[in-house]
């Protein structure tokens, strides 16, 4: 294994290996919940990345998709004994199902089209839920009965039932997903996609099949955001229609954007900026609209300078701010050596 | 199932709703036909404008100036921006420059929510001093409001579809929808031409906020997404015929309108716009040739 | 040999293609017009990008134009564009070995192949390095490699020397002079340069506002009244 990605592995393990043992015992019950969801976020992030930064597809209803998941497994949850990771899995199958079957014939469109087709199609999605909504208990096809007094909570696995387990546990399952992902990329559909982003002609010339292709990186996003939808159920043990507002798929997509649809990293970043950013200003008695206007801003900053196409390979603002920080912590080490 | 009589009153909102659709849409389709921007941000900047008519109408000014105030700053955010960012994108796909005007939604949408929260659980209402009169056709009942909303819908896209053609405006922003760079070349002032075309939908858009505020809700969020509507009606025409958006937008105010006394789809009235423009986009888009129409060789 | 008869493109009220008959003989041909011709859209439609209204292309006895494109790559139908498109994000040997790795008649040989085409383009840069590293010309003959590597039928060059320094233009004639012996298959160029092909090219036929207006053995084409005033706008020897 070359030396760059040696390093890079170690650095991801010991990085994945603290947050695993000791984050959750540094910070407060309050923060632990946020890293809760930017665990969640980071694996919806990762999918919108896969979409955007990967395959050159604009997705606006990933939120939609996130709901889907946490739908089926609030369902699931309640109405069967089911080990969590099977309810995961089931979660993550059907929405890749449900994913797959509506994104197929929206593929033929060209990528403006496409992007707007998953507004409306996000749009119709959440009126839908509204009249739903999620299932908290009840009976009957859709588990929700509006009437009831005192709604159970959605359960949690028996061995991560506390916050900083299921916090844990959240980590190590996007972990997995974030593996997934990267196996993808590294193999024959990584390479598909790369051909695909760049020039849909050149691949077609080339012999690969366009459309599946598409229909794969659609398939696995759609995969991953449904487990984090259960992983949001069993976070946040009651949802609500009001959870998933419209414009929290436009929000992640600038998050996404900011972020760097490209990287693997740029998925965390992007989980940060989504949820620990508002928790952090929430404690400070800032209010959250401050952030919805910076995310503005970025999407601007991002789109106008980034080369070419959605998806710069680094956001230069991060990557400038990456090497600011390399270079401070560089200067102390240097200051003993002659050369650098 | 309703009867004929109870449907009325809401072909009357929707024939209203469906105006103001119109005339939104046909801002947005004429400004992507000039520029190639598909302006998202158009129900927020609306939006906006009508909550600072509000405001300055709720601090004692006089109703017209709250009006003014809304116009001009609708118009006003929308040069600007066109301005400031359409040159920076004018290469780029349609769809950096129709997310870049996401961003403009997001900022506006933090801005109104920090200056008018609705945390508080107040909530506002705009009303306009033509909600008050009107007149009975048969049994049903109509306010001049919603005349006006209908009446500007026709008489903007009778207007836009009368400058497009006879003008010389209108006519260069007619050769720029087809290729920008040559009409560059011919002499056309092309960024003249693109702020007047931002200007003119900044107009609608501000114009359309008071509208749907009064008709629908003095709401952020509400306001905002509005605009997948007319948006919704600019798809359906392919984002290119203004009589097809006029049309669209009319029927999409009347089925969505029409479907809330039926029981049992009622809670999904609302579904009508997304459900008609994904239809459209699926059934009258045909697969695109991977190369352009104007071949090098 | 490929057979195209009657075939007609449109394309609103443009007809860029104007019932092109013509057969192209093994080696390799030319394909010369001036600009706007359909030479563009007459490999487009080979590469199944655009549908014509009207004619076939019977290309070793298959019909080409039953196909879906990305199966064209598979039946041995290869091709580059005139902006080069070799996928900066991938490696040298990744981008060629895209249509190979996908070649049911690849075998288990295909990395060796995917070398070889490389070294027969005359590419001297490390295989794993990534294209956006390179310089124009290296990635044209990325392109080029992708094109002849494993066993193509059909290659299509779409103006290979576009852009190109003169000295490169000469070794690319040379690469491409070798491609039919080397892969049988057959080889059409589309190119401004006269002298690139004349030097490459067997046969060739012109197209002049999407209708053939010729086609025969290269010089003598080069030298048809009727090809100068396509050119020239006159009747004029050059």
């Amino acid at each position: 294994m070359p030396a760059g990605t040696l390093a890079r592995t170690a650095v991801v393990t010991v990085l994945l290996l603290f947050t695993l043992l000791a984050l959750p015992q540094l910070i407060s019950l309050y923060y632990v919940d946020t890293m809760t969801q930017v665990g969640i976020y980071a694996i919806v992030a990762l999918g919108l990345g896969v979409l955007v930064g990967r395959v050159g597809l604009v997705s606006l209803g990933q939120i939609a998709v996130l709901a889907v998941g946490a739908w089926v497994a609030a369902r699931l949850l309640f109405a069967t004994a089911q080990p969590y990771p099977v309810v995961l899995l089931e979660a993550g199958l059907f929405t890749m199902v449900a994913g797959t079957l509506i994104g197929l014939p929206a593929l033929r469109l060209r990528g403006l089209y496409l992007a707007l087709i998953t507004l409306m199609l996000a749009g119709a999605f959440s009126i839908v839920l509204a009249t739903t909504n999620f299932p908290n208990g009840g009976h009957g096809f859709l588990g929700y009965n509006g009437s009831l007094v005192r709604i159970p909570p959605i359960r949690r696995p028996d061995i991560a039932s506390g916050d900083p387990a299921y916090f844990r546990y959240t980590v190590i399952v996007a972990a997995l997903m974030f593996l997934l992902v990267l196996a993808h990329i590294r193999s024959r559909p990584g390479r598909a996609w790369a051909a695909i982003r760049q020039s849909e002609s050149a691949a077609l010339a080339a012999g690969i099949n366009t459309t599946l292709y598409k229909l794969w990186a659609l398939a696995l996003a759609s995969f991953i955001t449904g487990v984090a939808g259960g992983l949001y159920a069993g976070a946040v043990h009651y949802i609500y229609s009001i959870d998933f507002p419209a414009q929290d798929s436009i929000i992640l997509l600038a998050v996404v954007l900011m972020g760097g649809a490209y990287s693997l990293w740029g998925a965390v970043v992007a989980a940060l900026l989504l949820e620990l950013l508002p928790a952090l200003l929430n404690n400070w008695g800032v209010p959250a609209d401050w952030l919805t206007i910076l995310f503005g801003l970025g999407v601007l900053q991002v789109l106008t300078t980034a080369p070419a196409g959605l998806a710069d390979q680094v956001p230069r603002d991060l990557a400038r701010l990456g090497r600011l920080l390399l270079g401070l912590l560089r200067r102390p080490a240097s200051a003993g050596s002659e050369a650098q | 199932m309703p009867s004929w009589q109870d449907f009325q009153p809401f072909i009357v909102t929707g024939l209203a709703l469906g105006g103001v659709y119109a005339l939104s849409g046909v801002g947005l389709v004429v400004l992507y036909r000039a520029t190639g921007v598909v302006y998202l941000a158009f129900g927020a900047v609306g939006a906006m404008g009508a909550l600072i008519a509000w405001s300055v109408t709720n601090a004692g000014g006089p109703g017209w100036s709250g009006w003014l105030a809304c116009v001009l700053f609708a118009a006003g955010v929308t040069v600007g921006y066109g301005m400031l960012f359409g040159p920076a994108l004018a290469k780029r796909d349609p769809l950096v420059k129709a997310t870049a005007t996401l961003g403009l939604l997001l900022v506006l949408f933090g801005t109104m929510d920090l200056l008018w929260t609705t945390s508080g659980g107040e909530s506002r209402a705009l009303s306009l001093p033509t909600d008050n009169s009107g007149f009975t056709v048969g049994q049903i009942q109509i306010n001049w409001t919603q005349v006006i909303g209908l009446a500007a819908g026709v008489v903007i896209t009778v207007l836009t579809a009368l400058f497009l053609r006879h003008t010389r405006l209108g006519t260069a922003m007619r050769a720029m929808a087809n290729d920008r760079e040559i009409t560059a070349t011919l002499g056309v002032p092309v960024r003249r031409v693109e702020a007047a075309a931002w200007l003119g939908c900044g107009v609608l858009a501000g114009i359309a906020g008071l509208l749907l505020a009064d008709m629908v809700a003095l709401d952020a969020t509400t306001l905002t997404f509005l605009v997948i509507s007319s948006l919704a009606a600019a798809l359906i025409a392919r984002l290119r015929s203004i009589a097809f958006t006029f049309a669209a937008a009319i029927v999409i105010g009347l089925v969505q309108n029409m479907l809330v006394p039926i029981s049992s789809l009622s809670n999904y009235s609302d579904m009508t716009p997304f459900v008609l423009a994904a239809a459209a986009l699926l059934v009258l888009v045909r697969r695109r040739v991977m190369t352009s129409s104007r071949e090098e060789s | 040999m490929i057979e195209i008869a009657g075939l007609t493109v449109r394309f609103g009220g443009v007809t860029s293609l104007d019932s092109m008959t013509v057969s192209f003989e093994p080696g390799t041909c030319g394909l010369i017009g001036p600009n706007g011709a359909g030479k563009t859209t007459f490999f487009n439609v080979l590469s199944g990008f655009v549908r014509p209204a009207d004619g076939s292309v019977r290309a070793f006895g298959d019909d080409l134009l039953s196909m879906v494109a990305f199966r064209r790559a598979r039946w041995g139908l290869r091709r580059t564009f005139q902006t080069e498109q070799a996928i900066e994000e991938l490696s040298v040997f990744d981008n060629v070995a895209l249509a190979h790795e996908r070649s049911r008649r690849a075998g288990p040989s295909w990395r060796h192949d995917v070398l070889g085409a490389i070294s027969f383009v005359g590419l001297e840069a490390d295989p794993r390095a990534r294209v956006s590293t390179l310089g124009a010309g290296q990635r044209r003959l990325v392109e080029v490699a992708r094109a002849v590597v494993g066993r193509p039928r059909l290659v299509l060059l779409d103006e290979p020397a576009a852009g190109l320094p003169d000295d490169e233009t000469e070794n690319l004639a040379a690469v491409i002079r070798r491609i039919p012996e080397r892969t049988g298959a057959l080889t059409i160029l589309v190119d401004h340069d006269m002298s690139l092909v004349s030097a490459c090219c067997d046969t060739t036929a012109v197209l002049d506002f999407g209708k053939l207006i010729a086609s025969g053995p290269t010089a003598q084409v080069l030298r048809d009244e009727r090809v100068i005033a396509a050119y020239l706008g006159t009747a004029e020897v050059l």
